[in-house]
């Protein structure tokens, strides 16, 4: 890999002053995902600042108030940890789902919180130096745009950029209306809503998401729900384990009796950000949860797909999966 | 004097297993050899066409580095023809995506990869050939003898004139072989014309064959050594431009060179296996009986070497049956040659005709096994010669006792469990059983205490499978002494020269060879006492006869005369459960069994794993296997694991093995025949079979990836 200069950070402020000193610098925490990338020299940092040691890591109750039960959990919490504490496994077991559905227990361990919402495509050609690739090197053009790309978006692609947004977790994170804490390198901190966190490509698709250079991420703040019973994660793929979405549905239902109050629905492997299934949540309101009412909320969503030459079969498996996501959400996760 | 004490067939565990799970076995990159260098490959990035200017200068700054060699100063070689898949620098030619352009020499790995990422290339493009839908029609009868039509009575008008037919085409896609352990190698000149090469072969002979052919060396100043090897899948078989490199920058740094592929390299470095689009059409009689076979294969090869795997094979030896035709076509197109792998012909061939033959089954309304028995030929049906030994139908039988075949519903969607359709089904698989000429020396030695201990020396190689052990388990008994009484030495080509592990003549070869090394040895002494002995005496007991301290002989062994007068293969038959998501198209393989005949099963754990790892590809080969190629570059777009899925411990359910008791006395002295391919054969049938049987939807095209059952 190319050579870069290693810088090891005891707090967030030395952190972001370290990142605003150097524009080509990068974030180093679980390195399962950065070094991947400098090593088949798609990513080509000058400098990592490692940001292992920054005390960021905690899982805890904030909120008062109406707002007690709110959690927060650290941008350096491993997703391993996440997954399984307390907190989120009672209060938020979609999120505990998702986490477990990424990745392999070994990648969980180092993984964080923050490395896993900045993780970067998984498309072939932004991963191979030496195809055309918008997101890697700009103006080079699309390579999966007419490519191979039975992987890729079916929703709010553009011609520069078709590529899908990989993360597990963070499907779950957009049905939960979670915030991105950040801070920035003046010492600044933002509140950033999930649906603004991830971008769509548009015509810049070297950028995944809204943080400016040299933003950290703090922390993540989950908001109290009450679908903990009635939510579930479904992750389609090619193999049982170990192998990132073909398509994933992060469903929670909030009942008021027999008829849904509010119904949160998130896609994955289906665009270049999570993908909220406002369509279908919009329709679902008031409704009962029926099977037939689920097929209905599925079609609505789907409509507006549309497909690549290789992923035609997206639609259909998001039709399935919504249906599928919603009732196994219904029955508290029991098939 | 008492019967000898039995260790062949008995589960001795590897003996070389406390070694590796400890990180003691040198694989190539592991030995500790002083002064090394690292070479980093850099790949043309066009498919076909000229590199027309290569800069090195910003990579020749890079601190640490002592070579950049392109063609332009890469040293004159005469390629041997046993080396596979050119990229050896010799012209500024490209004939496919990713054929090595150069390589780095530096003091470290980072600093050859880094300086490696900044030569800059200029080509001269040519229209390449990458897009195989396009170029199938361009298929010629392929140069190779054995790969000729090969034609049976009348088949026309016997597939016109049949009862019930199927005629459908069966798909395969580009595989690669990916062994856990990518190629790596080490080459030390040790002189000007003596040069050492560790490496992983298969074929250890082979490789120093083609690697002395290249440099001009004699054949005894190129030593090969390779005692463990991570998987090799058939890749290992022969000698890639990688390993000629290693040695060309040893030569130009003059020190050793460490030169590794990296995972990404691995697709299209070292071969792979081919895409087939296989014509299968059968026809039968009401009750069953075929009448008519054609299996005819388009492929493609290397623009300048032509290599086409058998896939018409097991319709050739499967079923009786008057009319057949088998037939190949090959496309030369720019792409890295194919190459064998596990079970080369049989596996994918298999699929086909397999898949045929359920397809048939069903529309005969007869139980596939039924089928299978009615059409068991008595003689081999491609030549008329006898079988030296078949257990179809006890594998069959066998196979599906232990599997509770008797369970299955003919009916597809009959078999509903919660949210999933649950399938059974059935295929068969053969692969050839052959011995090659191979040496060994069997050394004796009585040391303190009367302890008697032999080692047993010869150029084999050991996949990684077991062959260390059945090795040892062969002198053990054949010398009257226990396994850890026995050393066994092989990967290095300064032994006796052996065949390969390759094609399923590896335990044959080899173990016939220490056998009858073994014998001789023991009659040798025997001779030296001038005793008579009511039973076998132990080598032990003739070296106290003899009085030796050591005795040492030398056996070259060959196959037994006469066995080309029989058929000689294994056979197998395989059961896959599949339980099938009704929502998603998820397949999981709950249950696998496979029954196998292969003569004397020499260690029934180490054949066990052999078995079940076969399963296990198949399954892979069914449901996940797929290397795509953007025909806009001649590229593989899928290049890593994250892409090039292989099976999860999570897609794989019950692997169960059982071994039908043959005793073959034909094909060779020890009765082996060989069971590291057929365990591929046939598996990836047994599981599209049983998603059939799930779903009542055929896929024909593999691998079965959720999107085909939606
Ligand atoms: C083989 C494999 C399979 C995988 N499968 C899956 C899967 O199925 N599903 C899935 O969701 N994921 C999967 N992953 C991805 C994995 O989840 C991510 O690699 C991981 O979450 C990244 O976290 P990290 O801490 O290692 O990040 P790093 O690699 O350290 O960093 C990733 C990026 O985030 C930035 N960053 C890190 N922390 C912060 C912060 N606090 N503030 C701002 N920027 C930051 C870094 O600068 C870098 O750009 C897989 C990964 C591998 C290697
Ligand atoms: S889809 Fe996006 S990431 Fe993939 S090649 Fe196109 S621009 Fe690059």
């Amino acid at each position: 890999m190319r050579p870069f200069v290693y810088t090891r950070v005891d707090d967030a402020a030395k952190a972001v002053s370290s990142a605003a000193a150097n524009t080509q610098a990068s974030f180093l925490a679980g390195g399962t995902n950065i070094v991947d990338l400098m090593k088949e020299d798609v990513a080509r940092p000058t400098e990592l600042i490692d940001i292992n040691r920054l005390k960021l890591a905690q899982i805890r109750l904030i909120g008062e108030g109406a707002n007690r039960g709110n959690i927060a959990i650290g941008a350096l919490a491993k997703n391993t940890e996440t997954a399984n504490h307390p907190l989120v496994r009672q209060n938020y077991p979609l999120l505990t789902q998702a986490i477990l559905a990424g990745a392999s227990g070994q990648i969980r361990n180092m993984a964080t919180n923050g490395g896993n919402l900045n993780q970067r495509t998984r498309c072939t050609y932004f991963y191979d130096v030496a195809m055309p690739c918008n997101k890697r090197e700009p103006g080079t053009g699309c390579g999966a745009l007419e490519g191979i790309n039975r992987m890729h978006a079916i929703f709010g692609w553009s011609e520069k950029c078709v590529a899908v947004y990989p993360s597990d977790m963070a499907i779950a994170l957009a049905a939960l209306d979670a915030t991105v804490k950040v801070q920035g390198a003046n010492g600044a901190t933002r509140s950033i809503p999930f649906a603004e966190y991830h971008r769509l490509p548009g015509d810049n698709p070297e950028k995944d998401n809204t943080l400016q250079p040299g933003e950290l991420i703090t922390e993540i703040e989950l908001p109290k729900n009450n679908f903990a019973g009635k939510s579930y994660y479904l992750k389609i793929r090619d193999r049982a384990s170990y192998a990132f979405a073909l398509l994933s549905v992060a469903a929670g239902l909030e009942m008021n009796g027999a008829t849904i109050k509010q119904a949160r629905i998130a896609m994955g492997g289906v665009a270049h950000k999570p993908w909220r299934a406002l369509e279908a949540e919009k329709f679902l309101s008031g409704k009962a949860a029926t099977e037939a009412n689920f097929a209905a909320a599925a079609e609505a969503e789907m409509k507006s797909a549309k497909p690549l030459e290789h992923n035609k079969f997206k639609v259909e498996l998001g039709k399935r999966a919504i249906v599928r996501a919603l009732s196994m959400a219904m029955s508290g996760g029991k098939a | 004097m008492s019967e000898r004490k039995k260790v062949i067939g008995e589960a001795v565990s590897r003996i070389d297993g406390f070694m590796k799970v400890t990180g003691t076995a040198n694989y190539a990159t592991d030995f500790p050899i002083s002064n090394t260098a690292y070479a980093f490959l850099f790949k043309s990035e066009i498919a076909a066409g000229k590199v027309m200017d290569i800069d090195t200068s910003a990579a020749e700054k890079v601190t640490g580095v002592l070579a950049v060699v392109t063609h332009k100063n890469a040293a004159k070689l005469t390629p041997s023809r046993g080396l596979r898949g050119g990229g050896i620098l010799q012209d500024n030619n490209v004939e496919f995506w990713g054929e090595h352009a150069g390589f780095v020499v530096a003091e470290t790995f980072e600093q050859a990869r880094y300086a490696a990422r900044l030569i800059e290339i200029k080509y001269e493009k040519a229209a390449a050939k990458t897009d195989f839908e396009k170029h199938e029609k361009e298929a010629v009868k392929p140069k190779a003898e054995d790969r000729a039509d090969k034609i049976r009575g009348d088949f026309a008008s016997a597939f016109q004139t049949g009862a019930v037919t199927v005629d459908e085409i069966y798909e395969t896609p580009i595989e690669h072989h990916q062994p856990m352990a990518p190629h790596a190698t080490i080459a030390v000149w040790d002189a000007a014309d003596k040069l050492t090469i560790y490496n992983e072969s298969q074929v250890v002979n082979g490789v120093q064959g083609a690697v002395a052919q290249t440099f001009g060396l004699e054949p005894k100043n190129v030593r090969v050594i390779t005692p463990h090897i991570g998987g090799g899948f058939g890749s290992k078989g022969g000698a890639w431009g990688h390993v000629i490199l290693a040695a060309m920058a040893a030569k130009a740094v003059n020190r050793p060179v460490k030169l590794a592929l990296t995972r990404q390299m691995m697709f299209d470095s070292v071969g792979l296996r081919q895409k087939n689009v296989q014509h299968l059409r059968l026809a039968a009689t009401k009750d069953g009986k075929f009448t008519a076979l054609a299996h005819e294969t388009t492929t493609h090869s290397a623009i300048n070497e032509e290599f086409v795997e058998p896939c018409g094979d097991v319709s050739a030896h499967m079923y009786e049956v008057p009319n057949s035709r088998i037939s190949y076509r090959v496309a030369a197109m720019n792409i890295i040659t194919p190459t064998y792998t596990r079970g080369p012909g049989k596996s994918t061939g298999s699929f086909a005709l397999e898949s045929a033959v359920d397809e048939l089954a069903y529309k005969l309304k007869m139980d596939p096994i039924e089928l299978r028995i009615k059409n068991e030929p008595a003689k081999d049906p491609s030549n008329g010669k006898p079988w030296s030994s078949r257990s179809v139908v006890e594998c069959l039988r066998k196979g599906a006792e232990a599997f509770g075949w008797s369970n299955r519903k003919a009916q597809p969607r009959a078999n509903v469990q919660g949210d999933f359709y649950v399938g059974f089904g059935v295929a068969c698989g053969t692969y050839p059983a052959r011995q090659r000429d191979t040496s060994a020396i069997v050394k004796l030695t009585r040391g303190a205490g009367a302890n008697v201990t032999a080692a047993i020396e010869l150029a084999a190689s050991d996949l990684g499978t077991g062959t260390n052990t059945i090795l040892a388990q062969t002198a053990a008994e054949t010398l009257g002494l226990d396994v850890n009484q026995i050393s066994v030495k092989i990967g290095d080509s300064a032994l006796p020269p052996a065949a390969g592990s390759v094609g399923s003549v590896g335990a044959a070869s080899f173990a016939n060879a220490v056998y009858e090394g073994c014998l001789k040895a023991l009659n040798e002494l025997q001779a030296k006492t001038n005793r008579q002995y009511f039973n076998a005496p132990t080598a032990a007991e003739l070296l106290d006869a003899a009085n030796l301290k050591f005795y040492e002989t030398r056996v070259d062994a060959k196959p037994p005369e006469g066995t080309d007068k029989y058929s000689s293969h294994s056979f197998n038959a395989n059961f896959a459960e599949v339980w099938v998501n009704r929502s998603t198209g998820m397949t999981r393989v709950k249950r696998f069994v496979a029954a196998t005949g292969a003569g004397r099963i020499l260690n029934p754990k180490t054949a066990h794993s052999q078995i079940i790892g076969g399963g296990i590809w198949g399954i892979g080969m069914a449901l996940h296997e797929e290397s795509l190629i953007d025909p806009r570059y001649g590229n593989f777009a899928t290049r890593s694991f994250a892409d090039y899925h292989i099976p999860s411990n999570l897609d794989v359910g019950e692997m169960k093995s059982v071994f039908i008791n043959e005793e073959d006395k034909i094909v060779n002295k020890m009765g082996i025949k060989g069971i590291g391919e057929v365990g591929i054969v046939g598996v990836a049938a047994a599981v599209a079979n049983a998603i059939f049987n799930a779903t009542g939807k055929r896929v024909r095209s593999l691998p079965i990836t959720p999107d085909k059952l939606i």
